[in-house]
């Protein structure tokens, strides 16, 4: 092909998307960090467990509660390790995936692929969405596992908080709902670590402002005069998750928390996009 | 301040038929690679680039000049669209910028700034991870449009080794391999020099020859300036942040000449001669006995004869063109 035939044909504009996904998929899970990371994930619920078979089997609350069923576990260790574990996950991906890359040097060379700046973003959030997802549910798999094992399971089923019991397989979906209701807290957190990324060049930056944040809003969360700041923060509805463990199974509390996490997707998810579109590279 | 509109009438109008003859619905044949049309770009109260007007001219090589800090790399970014200019235009392949990006870039490789890879990726993946993202590649070509460009930079034997462990030449050589990715009708290469030994600025040299022979324009940033001589047709010389000089190599180097050099044994009869001629003339610097004749004096084969009716043995005249050195030096210096 002449160079006046590159020319005269009609040049593609971009690259296939499913292929951007597949090589962002490829470059998060080559990346070692991911793999310690997720290492570090699935040792959680085996500690808890290994915990809980050789402590006093009469500790109060949700800790307690496990040693008397192992299906309990995942959930404890997915409600555990959303307080600060998994968030900071999310905020390693985010902050590599824009501000590392640009401080790599890689990401302009993205850009005069070119990959256009809107693909770019979705390129950037399917990375971080996947790591969400794989964190979360190294959790849940190696803590039924672990439960299981460590802690048994009377009778194949759930001994729920509220007494009753629920079977195996409806135990499994309570766990499943967990686990996709953590994923939709951690998005959250990743839209707005994206967005934090778009801004700056230096990773430490997106992982200091997400964690310092989430911090933050824990300590105000505490406060009693400022009740009425609850329904603005992320997290004060974080421990949800363990409603999962009660009969009948009580919504109310995920669905808000779900609710405002949307919230937080929508403005990352514009803040990223608007300073995308006019970062320099 | 010349802008490079080096193009002759008789090259546009050959241009403009050749278009003419493209089936109009696929007419995409720019006039010019590259242009900036009074492009200026503000960093706070630093004016990096101020208002430069430059045309590139398809086929050219291209060398951009001028110390550090003048400007080079950011008028690059400008026209790559990867910083969006405070003022004016910047076209590629004639689309505006950086808006028409998706329009142009497939079309562009580059090297921008020095290499950016990932150090835990291997040379030959973090290549495919560039090729994943070029929109003219297919997924079947992609691993041998890798390995043609790691053969193209020599770096076959390395490519399966960490990023991490490179050599600072061989990390400049990825980054030429992923410019040269696919064929390209503009590559834009940054300081492609850097950190290479010898070999591997023969290996720079050779890569942009065959560029050139192939048609490709080439715009090449650099602050050695026996690398420009060498493989450069245009020249655009930068100096904070101004064009201070810009057009085809031969000419620019043609304007800043200074008159007749005159090898000969008979100095003192050659200077007596053309004094008494009304010349300018002068004993020349160097090695061998020579006369200089003054840029004013007659036409050069008056000159010769003149001094060979006196009598005087002239072994050798040649114009006295300076080299690219003493341009840029002349150059840099009167507005420095």
């Amino acid at each position: 092909m002449t160079l006046t035939e590159l020319l005269s044909t009609d040049v593609p504009r971009s690259a296939p998307l499913g292929r951007l996904l597949g090589s962002e998929l490829r470059w998060v899970l080559r990346r070692p960090r991911t793999l310690v990371l997720l290492g570090v994930f699935a040792l959680i619920p085996v500690l808890i467990a290994i915990g809980v078979a050789v402590g006093d089997r009469s500790a109060p609350g949700l800790i307690g509660a496990i040693a008397g069923n192992g299906l309990v576990l995942p959930v404890a260790a997915m409600t555990i390790a959303l307080a600060l574990l998994l968030p900071l996950a999310v905020a390693m991906a985010a902050a590599d995936a824009i501000a590392g890359e640009s401080a790599q040097g890689t990401l302009r060379g993205l850009m005069i692929s070119p990959v256009s700046r809107l693909r770019l973003v979705v390129m950037k959030a399917f990375g971080v969405l996947v790591v969400a997802t794989l964190a979360t549910l190294a959790i849940a798999v190696v803590g039924v596992l672990a439960g299981m094992v460590v802690v048994g399971t009377p009778d194949g089923q759930l001994v729920t908080l509220s007494g009753s019991t629920v079977s195996w397989s409806g135990a499994l979906a309570r766990i499943g709902l967990v686990a996709v209701w953590t994923i939709g807290q951690l998005v959250a957190v990743g839209a707005v670590a994206l967005a934090i990324s778009a801004v700056t060049e230096h990773p430490l930056v997106v992982l200091a402002a997400v964690l310092g944040g989430l911090i933050v809003f824990g300590v105000l969360g505490a406060i009693p005069a400022l009740e009425w700041l609850q329904p603005y923060l992320l997290t004060s509805g974080w421990s949800a998750g363990v409603d999962a463990l009660r009969d009948p199974l009580p919504l109310a509390g995920m669905l808000d928390a779900t609710g405002r996490a949307l919230c937080y997707v929508v403005v990352g998810a514009a803040a990223t996009v608007a300073r995308m579109l006019r970062r320099d590279a | 301040m010349t802008p490079a509109r080096q193009t002759t009438a008789a090259q546009i109008e050959a241009r403009e038929t050749e278009v003419a003859l493209a089936p109009a619905d696929r007419i995409s044949a720019p006039a010019f690679a590259a242009r900036a049309i009074g492009l200026r770009k503000v960093f706070g109260s630093t004016v990096a680039v101020d208002g430069i007007d430059l045309d590139v001219p398809n086929g050219s090589v291209l060398g951009m000049l001028g110390p550090n800090g003048s400007g080079k790399t950011t008028l690059i970014r400008m026209l790559l669209g990867l910083t969006r200019p405070s003022a004016g235009r910047a076209e590629l392949l004639g689309h505006p910028m950086p808006d028409g990006g998706s329009l142009a870039l497939p079309l562009v490789g580059a090297l921008v700034e020095g290499p950016g890879f990932h150090p835990f990726l291997t040379g030959r993946e973090n290549l495919c991870r560039m090729a994943a993202s070029e929109p003219m590649l297919t997924g079947a070509q992609i691993p041998v449009a890798v390995k043609v460009a790691l053969e193209r930079v020599g770096l076959s034997d390395a490519a399966d080794r960490r990023y991490r462990g490179y050599s600072l030449g061989m990390k400049q050589r990825l980054g030429l391999a992923a410019a040269l990715l696919l064929p390209r009708y503009l590559v834009v290469l940054d300081e492609p020099t850097n950190g290479l030994d010898p070999a591997g600025t023969r290996d720079v040299r050779r890569i942009i020859g065959e560029l050139h022979e192939s048609g490709a324009t080439v715009i090449v940033s650099s602050h050695l300036l026996a690398e420009v001589e060498a493989t450069c047709t245009h020249v655009a010389v930068l100096q904070s942040g101004s064009l201070v000089a810009a057009g085809e190599l031969c000419s620019l180097l043609d304007t800043g000449g200074a008159g007749l050099v005159i090898v000969t044994p008979d100095v003192e009869l050659a200077l007596r001669t053309l004094r008494e001629a009304g010349v300018t003339a002068y004993l020349g610097e160097g090695v061998e006995p020579a006369v200089v004749v003054g840029d004013d004096g007659p036409p050069a084969p008056e000159t010769i004869s003149l001094l060979v009716r006196s009598g005087v043995a002239v072994h050798e005249a040649r114009r006295s063109r300076p080299n690219l050195d003493e341009l840029f030096a002349q150059l840099t210096e009167e507005t420095g």
